[in-house]
């Protein structure tokens, strides 16, 4: 814990920040909302201010579906879609045929990652994601069409959120929704939507009385959402999955909550009775403190305070109410207020495995370019680099999500161990200095002279250096570290050699001669930036 | 983990105390308590986490209640004449054959009816119960990381270094474990692969008190940990051996106990090491629709009972038996009946497995108790508390003094016998040269403080934390044999105390409250 942790001075307030509006707190809210804004996109921010810049952050883009890349995919042609497609009848085949739309869905989250605008759309996707938590299973059209709730969702009403995951098939079947029914209840998602995805547990207080809510809410809840199946699974026949409620599997009874819930009596409601349950636990106020409580762990500060308990999550709470559990107002609020833009907030948090990916890969502008199944593969490497550090998006550890976004008291260290740290610095070098990622004899590494092109004087060695810090690390490097970084991009030379180096190479365009050594000096600045503790916050 | 680094760390956590500091240096010096206390300091402890939640009543199968299994739980259950028998009543999984030689051999320990009073259903917080060892607290810090906080202070700033240059803990996979978390840094060091060469550059970065800064410190930290640690791990592993033909290389627990042997051989000096099987939450699926002796839960036992036979083995062929026991834990068990979907829900308490060569156990307590009608929910009461368990093993395993144990728990701590068969003869020799027992500790105006002597000068004082002697208790001579000396406190102020005694045989410290 940090010494100052939010004591005198550090402003708790909820109210419209006025402050100066520069790179640094428009690098500041970027980084929190994107994975790597590039120094174009911070400048832009600054250019257009505050609010019009959260106003635009807080917009979707439409966006297409995955597409078949992978040989196994036996039914979609090449470069189409399969989220509607059917399966081989050979069990074997659609195993295949399976995994490789697996393999498309992967690799398409990451390439949403890598081609995001300047908008919160993949870090807020990333957050339900990591709230809901729910893994892949047996059929990816439902896993798909999973995310795809999630991107509908994002920053829309919580309770029509959560009531449509409830029923959404991929989760019926990841916490055997699917298998809940009159003859044998099963209480897994049940028991999740309390503790994990509305109200929260609270302290145990009495036998099975979690202050939020008893064991015996879990009991009844389990029944209310009895009877739903899933058809359609890996179907030779379905073109997608779909949730089909069976009245004769619905338990019927009518259901009484505890006295958290004002003892709610539910009668039947047949297929709509676990929308009768979701509202009414979000009758009850500590739903949106809940969420709120989440929201600001992931987006500002794993340290919540009882001084930040009671002003700012207290404010988002009292804002998602007001407006019917709406998301998007409750973000818009918190990233303008001077709460958000305190500088203690500044650096709070190590960045998790896809953070640290793509903001190298996104603030350089490195995309691979090649064709669609070489591309695919090399975002599944990156995929794959994001499991090894702890973080493979389709497959959080558990229900819970990811621990370095719950677990108390180490949070966001977590994603940094002896071994994930030797993993992070690996996976840099290979990217800078050691050619990058080699699919079908393509690399994709860092673009590093797309990078330098983009940088606000890139003839100057100086400014170079503070740029490459601005756009990277959330605070002031200091100058030492900076004369260090330098020294790597002159060679230890004059600055004004690196002036000729640079300028020889704009005068000669593709021209390797020229742009091999500005390649290789900013690959080692950023190779060595990659492994200094200030790139790792953010 | 013992009374010596407690003693020690007491000394460097209070500032300012000179007398026990010099005295620590002396003790080192001296070697004569350290060669004592070695066998018990070299002991490592293996501990495997089932995650998930094990079905319990599947894995330990009580045999003399069968009818009532099958009104409870046909679809899931094992056929009566499937069960490996260890005794009337107890029999293992069909597929723990390997848990069922241990057994036979003495080497595989069964604690019945293991929770948590209160049994709660969340994964979350009956891990991070498990973990801590905490059941009111908010879990900061887990079981083993407050002892080792006790033990070795002011982790990870002064670590390593020459005196520990090995990591306490290692937590084998990519991520720490919880149960090592001490107050500012988690104690285990996570090793997926002890060959695999650490060499990370590193960078100054001053902490100036924020967020941030104390992100740039515990980083520069880490870096600089993890090349030395690394490099420690990594020679170990290279010097250690592993001489079993038993492990599996499919298994991935048989690969990380190999691993594990293998450090162990090769002279590191971890304490503790901590492994991960994920997949026991078997709410469907748990056995296969066409026969309950198969299927994910068979699966995973069946790789922790031979993974652990081939370690068992391993650590008899390289001699190291002794050294090392193990124990398995799991958040909690699952319910009586079983659901429909071949599967089982969150239930509570739950058999835990102790192995190794130093048992005291075989198999202890009764049978859960199988209700002839299905109660909605119901699951196994709760007879051993798991933190009672822990401590058992810190006292026998570790020779943490009761005192030191107890304080790490919430709860009145309850000792059992459980690792300390290889004790015999160890036990004598400490009390007579490293411990003392102060009753009634807290005290108010009197206490007795008992340890051993030899034929030898005997000099007892009472320092506060401070290192002012406050108090002169006794000067002379003392026989061969236990004595048991009376020290008035009546005109201490309330606080914390150190008694210590000198003496040829080796010197004592122990703590003791005064309490008005």
């Amino acid at each position: 814990m940090p010494d100052q942790e939010l004591g005198n001075g550090v402003s708790l307030s909820m109210a419209p920040y006025t402050g100066p509006w520069t790179k640094v707190e428009a690098g500041h809210l970027l980084r929190r909302t994107m994975f790597g804004p590039t120094n174009q996109q911070m400048l832009d921010a600054v250019s257009n201010g505050m609010a019009a810049t959260v106003t635009s952050l807080l917009q979707l883009p439409a966006i297409g579906q995955p597409v078949a890349f992978h040989p196994d995919e036996t039914i979609a042609t090449f470069g189409s879609t399969w989220v509607n497609s059917v399966y081989p009848s050979d069990v074997t085949q659609a195993g295949l045929v399976d995994n490789a739309r697996l393999f498309s869905l992967a690799a398409w989250l990451m390439e949403r990652i890598n081609s995001e605008q300047a908008t919160i759309a993949e870090k807020i996707c990333l957050f339900w994601q990591n709230h809901f938590a729910a893994s892949t299973n047996i059929d990816t059209r439902a896993a798909y069409e999973y995310h795809a709730l999630i991107r509908t969702h994002a920053l829309g009403n919580f309770r029509q959120f959560v009531k449509d995951i409830t029923i959404d098939p991929n989760m019926l079947l990841f916490l055997n929704g699917a298998t809940n029914t009159l003859y044998s209840p099963n209480e897994n998602y049940a028991r999740e939507l309390l503790e994990l995805y509305t109200i929260g547990k609270g302290p145990q207080i009495g036998p099975g009385d979690y202050t939020n809510y008893k064991e015996e809410d879990v009991a009844a809840a389990a029944k209310i959402l009895t009877g739903y199946l899933v058809d359609g699974l890996r179907s030779d026949t379905l073109t997608n999955v779909a949730a089909n409620f069976t009245p004769i599997l619905h338990d019927t009874s009518t259901k009484t909550l505890s006295s958290h819930f004002g003892n709610a009596v539910i009668p039947d409601n047949g297929a709509n009775e676990y929308e009768d349950l979701i509202d009414v636990i979000f009758q009850q106020d500590e739903v949106a403190r809940f969420i709120c409580r989440k929201l600001y762990r992931y987006f500002v500060n794993y340290d919540l305070t009882a001084a930040v308990e009671s002003t700012v999550i207290d404010e988002m709470a009292n804002t998602m109410i007001a407006n019917n559990y709406d998301v998007l107002p409750v973000l818009s609020e918190l990233f303008q207020s001077e709460h958000f833009y305190d500088v203690s907030i500044r650096g709070a948090l190590i960045k998790g495995p896809l953070d640290m990916l793509y903001s190298m890969l996104n603030t350089t502008q490195s995309t691979p370019g090649f064709d669609l199944a070489t591309d695919s593969e090399m975002q599944l490497s990156v995929y794959w680099f994001a499991d090894t550090m702890g973080q493979g998006y389709a497959a959080p550890p558990s229900v819970a999500g990811w621990p370095a976004y719950y677990q108390e008291p180490s949070f966001s260290k977590l994603w940094v161990n002896a071994t994930h740290i030797k993993t992070r610095f690996d996976v840099s070098a290979f990217m800078t200095i050691y050619g990058g990622i080699p699919v079908n004899g393509n690399n994709w590494e860092i673009d590093a002279l797309t990078f330098v092109d983009g940088l606000s004087d890139p003839y100057d060695a100086p400014t170079v250096i503070d740029d490459i810090c601005d756009v990277f690390t959330p605070k002031d490097v200091d100058a030492l570290q900076k004369l260090i970084l330098k020294s790597i991009l002159t060679n230890s030379l004059p600055d004004f050699e690196w002036t000729l180096e640079y300028t020889d190479y704009i005068n000669n365009p593709g021209d390797p001669t020229y742009s091999d050594p500005v390649k290789q000096r900013v690959n080692l600045v950023l190779a060595r930036l990659f492994q200094m503790p200030e790139f790792h916050t953010m | 983990m013992k009374r010596r680094n407690f003693v020690k760390n007491l000394a460097l956590a209070s500032v300012g105390t000179p007398i026990l500091l010099n005295e620590m240096k002396f003790q080192t010096i001296g070697k004569k308590l350290f060669d004592v206390a070695k066998s018990a300091e070299d002991r490592v402890l293996v501990i495997i986490r089932l995650n998930g939640g094990n079905d319990g009543i599947n894995t330990v199968i009580p045999r003399d209640q069968y009818t009532e299994m099958t009104i409870q739980r046909s679809n899931v259950l094992i056929p009566e004449t499937s069960v490996l028998p260890l005794t009337t009543e107890v029999g293992l999984h069909p597929v723990m054959t390997g848990m069922q030689n241990m057994y036979n051999d003495g080497k595989l320990g069964i604690i019945q009816n293991v929770g948590y009073p209160e049994q709660n259903r969340s994964h979350f917080r009956s891990m991070d119960i498990w973990s801590s060892g905490l059941i009111d607290n908010p879990p900061a810090t887990g079981w083993l990381g407050r002892q080792f906080d006790v033990d070795y202070p002011n982790y990870p700033d002064a670590y390593p270094n020459a005196t520990y240059p090995d990591p306490f803990a290692i937590s084998m996979g990519y991520e720490t474990s919880s149960t090592c978390q001490g107050l500012m840094a988690n104690f285990s060091h996570a090793v997926n692969n002890p060959f695999d060469v650490y060499n990370l550059a590193s960078s100054g970065v001053l902490d100036d008190g924020t967020y941030y800064g104390s992100h740039m410190d515990y980083l520069a930290t880490l870096i600089d940990q993890a090349n030395a640690f690394g490099a420690q791990i990594n020679d170990a592993a290279n010097a250690g051996n592993t001489l079993s033909t038993m492990y599996d290389p499919a298994n991935p627990l048989a690969v990380q106990l190999q691993y594990v042997a293998q450090m162990i051989s090769g002279g590191l000096e971890s304490k503790v090491y901590i492994l991960n099987i994920n997949g026991f939450d078997t709410h469907d699926a748990q056995v296969s629709t066409t026969d309950t002796t198969q299927g994910v839960h068979a699966e995973l036992i069946r790789r922790l009972s031979d993974a652990i036979e081939a370690f068992q083995d391993d650590l008899a062929l390289l001699g190291l038996e002794q050294r090392v026991a193990g124990m398995t834990f799991s958040e909690f068990g699952r319910q009586i009946a079983s659901n429909a979907s071949l599967g089982t829900d969150h239930g509570d308490a739950a058999p835990l497995f102790l192995f190794g060569s130093c048992l005291d156990i075989d198999i202890m307590g009764a049978n859960p108790v199988i209700p002839d009608t299905v109660v909605n929910q119901a699951g196994i009461p709760m007879q051993i508390d798991f933190r009672d368990v822990y401590a058992s093993v810190l006292k026998d395993w570790f020779g943490v003094s009761s005192t030191d144990i107890q304080a790490l728990f919430e709860h009145s701590v309850t000792f059992y016998p459980l690792l300390g068969a290889c004790n015999v003869g160890l036990e004598e020799e400490e009390l007579a040269k490293e411990s003392a027992l102060i009753y009634p500790n807290p005290a108010t105006y009197n206490a007795t403080v008992r340890f051993s002597a030899m034929n030898e000068w005997v000099k007892v004082d009472i320092y506060d934390l401070n290192s002012r002697q406050v108090a002169q208790v006794y000067d002379g001579n003392l026989t061969q044999g236990r004595h048991d000396i009376p020290m008035e406190l009546r005109d201490l102020p309330s606080g914390q105390y150190v008694v210590q005694i000198q003496k040829d045989s080796g010197n004592i410290n122990a703590k003791l409250v005064k309490m008005d």
